[in-house]
């Protein structure tokens, strides 16, 4: 299953580094969207088949709880995998993500730690071992 | 707790680049790192319902661009590419440190990173104390941060 992913930051660095990383990893990838905050991100979710969803916190229009809650209101993506990407260390912020049933990924990561959430969230497997 | 801070600023600085740029910290200071001119400045305001303040992050010896061109793999980044990098390192280091400041379970608000320039440096609010400071050298440039809260000069005035 190849993953068509979503990457949801408001700083483009960011944003390429996740992709890069993404592409590093061998995993199987589909199309890459991107969006600079969360309302950009729902609706890029209307209008594409998006497998997984790597979502910043902090971000200018919409930040990524209300978007994450938003999702999780829809039928639609109530159970789409969602990892948060995020340098917060609030526990109470953390801890309001992982109840929305995110996973979190604290900033700075290394690209192995990227990868082993993503499959562990996916279930997908590496292209080159599988 | 001065001590304590300047700790976590070089844990969160020394694997912020090594993690997203790949580059690693020398043992130590090399002389000729001592006198470079200054090449690049970002900043990044936070706030917490009790306090406010900034991180301020200076580059010199190449650090600017080597940090563009290792966080986004290209040769040849643009100014606002390495503005951009810069930044951002400056924000995620930001975020890591700043929660050490208070008690735990404090919620706060990291504003998006500034490039500065020269005459933003001369300003009378950069002549405050920070409340920490380190200087790291990574390849053959240095990278100098210092972390100021609102009225800690003050404060610490008032106390002695």
């Amino acid at each position: 299953m190849a993953l068509n992913t979503l990457v949801v930051d408001d700083s483009s660095v960011m944003r390429s580094i996740i992709i890069k990383t993404l592409k590093l990893s061998g995993l199987p990838l589909g199309d890459i969207w991107e969006a600079k905050n969360g309302e950009e991100g729902l609706r890029i979710l209307q209008d594409k088949w998006i497998d997984l969803a790597l979502i910043d916190i902090h971000m200018p229009v919409m930040d990524g709880e209300e978007m994450l809650t938003l999702m999780r209101e829809n039928d639609q993506y109530e159970n789409l995998p969602v990892i948060v990407v995020s340098s917060e260390s609030a526990p109470g912020k953390i801890e309001k993500m992982l109840k929305l049933g995110a996973t979190f990924i604290h900033k700075p990561f290394t690209p192995e730690i990227l990868k082993e959430v993503i499959v562990a969230v996916t279930g997908v497997r590496n292209e080159d071992t599988d | 707790m001065k001590t304590q801070i300047e700790k976590f600023l070089i844990e969160s600085t020394v694997k912020t680049l090594e993690d997203l740029c790949f580059m690693y910290q020398e043992p130590e200071l090399k002389d000729a790192q001592e006198n470079l001119p200054l090449e690049a400045a970002a900043e990044v305001k936070y706030r917490s319902d009790d306090f406010t303040g900034k991180l301020l992050i200076e580059t010199r010896g190449g650090l600017f661009s080597a940090i563009a061109t290792n966080i986004l793999s290209i040769d040849d980044p643009s100014t606002k590419q390495k503005k951009d990098a810069l930044g951002e390192i400056a924000n995620i280091i930001c975020g890591n440190v700043v929660p050490s400041l208070g008690e735990g379970g404090r919620e706060y608000k990291i504003e998006p990173p500034r490039s500065l320039n020269k005459d933003d440096l001369l300003k009378e609010e950069w002549r405050e104390e920070p409340i920490a400071g380190i200087t790291l050298n990574f390849n053959d440039g240095r990278v100098d941060i210092k972390l100021f809260v609102d009225g800690y000069s003050a404060a610490k005035e008032k106390k002695e």
